[in-house]
């Protein structure tokens, strides 16, 4: 028991400390800038298709899950606004992040545990290179700037989805449609939901880096960082969802 | 080296795309706030807004023409109410607009309803207050309702008095209804009436044989038998 405890206050500290040395690293030349455009590309780019089928299919069935709620009350004229509100404050942020965790987040946590497991980081620091700068902070930063991106698309493609789910039962034009969306939307709903999602990139891109630089030796090492990446990763999501809320609720509830 | 940079076309395009996204959801989200764009500024004060709250659209004509900007207490009983309306129709915004303030639906938000004046009078100018009209709210009806809900009481409360009269027999109505003595009393009426008409039959019989009136009910017999013989005569 206390040997569990023990090691988890032990990769506590040793995540802080890979922290604080992501922000010493990140600001001090020198910028590996076409490192950083590559990553964005296979971070945020090739994200996208995976993204997108998931915002529509969340969109879609979102709209019509609520249908028959919404019908009780009569109100299914609501229900572009009420589902705009719930993709553009939730689940858009959080669907996507997750589905980014699963695709960025094992990815980066596997490359650099087989990097370090096959001494490639190890080879870089003797040619020279700073390995952390090289491969950790451009890998954290892409992640960081392309979450948001992501996020933006995907709402607008779970918004087309939920204009489809709308028009499945009903008829709401392609106009009315984005009236009543952004007639119920406010900046309170977008802004705090959108500067979670840069906290949401960065966490799961610094722990599947954590995890990776600090792989164990051998093919297991890879498997295990790969797979506590996704899970920390999902789980961090969750957390700073749930603080996101609190400090959303405290500012902006009229 | 190629492929690299149609990457990075690639990746230049899935910024811009995704930048241009957030920023026209950000202009239209803005737009509805009345955030860009000309305006001007209306001033209302009212004793009690009944819930109206900044952001609340201002409706002419059931066009929504701008937003509730701000709501203040200036004194103890009046509220200050700010909007600013789109320019592009302040050519309508007279100077004799009536404020008040509405709801849309019976569970929707408030909004100020703007009614038009007189059509001649002067274009409003930025920051003039314009009159309001104290909105009926729902306090008001109910206040209403129990006027009339008190009223129907005491009717009900009279009728029930009159009924209890009656069930025991007070009054009029009551020994009408209720009170056998009287049926009784009516019956014997009756009954008498009967015994005094049958008693001025026989009067009238022995009058009409007497020797004062013989004369005249024969003169009288006479005349209606001459009448029914001329009408006889007529007819064959």
């Amino acid at each position: 028991m206390v040997a569990v405890v023990n090691s988890f206050l032990e990769e506590l500290a040793n995540l802080y400390l890979f922290v604080i040395r992501f922000f010493k690293e990140v600001f001090t030349p020198r910028y590996e800038l076409s490192e950083l455009a590559k990553q964005c590309f296979t971070i945020g780019y090739k994200s996208f298709p995976l993204v997108a089928i998931t915002g529509f299919i969340m969109g879609l069935v979102l709209t019509i899950q609520s249908r028959p709620t919404m019908a009780e009350f009569g109100a299914t004229s609501w229900l572009p606004a009420m589902v705009a509100v719930s993709i553009i404050r939730e689940i858009g942020p959080v669907i996507t992040a997750l589905i980014f965790a699963g695709k960025v987040g094992s990815g980066i946590g596997a490359e650099l545990a087989s990097m370090k497991v096959t001494e490639q980081i190890d080879a870089m620091e003797v040619s020279g290179t700073n390995p952390y700068k090289y491969i950790v902070v451009t890998r954290v930063v892409a992640a960081t700037l392309m979450l948001p991106l992501l996020v933006i698309l995907g709402d607008a493609v779970g918004l087309y989805g939920a204009y489809v789910g709308v028009n499945i039962k009903g008829e709401v034009s392609w106009t009315l449609f984005w009236y009543n969306v952004f007639q119920k939307v406010v900046f309170s709903d977008v802004f705090p939901a959108l500067v979670k999602t840069f906290f949401f990139g960065f966490s799961i891109a610094i722990i599947s880096c954590y995890k990776g630089y600090s792989a164990n030796s051998g093919t297991e090492g890879v498997g295990a960082s790969a797979n506590s990446s996704v899970v920390f990763g999902s789980l961090s999501i969750f957390v700073i969802d749930m603080l996101a809320v609190q400090i959303t609720d405290l500012f902006f509830t009229p | 080296m190629k492929k690299s940079t149609g990457d990075k076309v690639k990746l230049g395009i899935f910024i811009v795309v995704s930048l241009m996204l957030f920023i026209s959801g950000v202009y239209f989200l803005g737009k509805k706030q009345q955030l860009f764009g000309s305006t001007f500024r209306v001033v209302a004060l009212f004793k009690d807004v009944s819930g109206l709250q900044i952001g609340n659209n201002v409706r002419f004509a059931g066009i929504n023409v701008g937003v509730v900007k701000n709501i203040y207490l200036i004194a103890d009983s009046t509220v200050r109410v700010e909007m600013v309306i789109n320019d592009m129709n302040r050519k309508f915004m007279k100077k004799s607009l009536t404020a008040i303030v509405g709801a849309d639906g019976l569970m929707g938000n408030k909004i100020m309803l703007l009614l038009p004046g007189v059509y001649t009078a002067a274009l409003l100018e930025n920051n003039d207050v314009i009159t309001t009209a104290q909105p009926i709210g729902l306090d008001d009806i109910l206040k209403k309702v129990k006027i009339t809900s008190d009223n129907a009481a005491s009717i009900t409360g009279d009728l029930a008095a009159i009924t209890k009269n009656v069930r025991e027999g007070k009054g009029t109505l009551g020994k009408f209804i209720m009170d056998d003595k009287f049926a009784d009393n009516i019956d014997h009426t009756f009954t008498n009436i009967k015994r005094g008409t049958d008693g001025f039959n026989n009067n009238m019989d022995a009058v009409s044989h007497s020797f004062f009136l013989k004369r005249f009910f024969k003169r009288k017999n006479k005349k209606a038998l001459k009448a029914k013989l001329k009408v006889t005569k007529i007819e064959e």
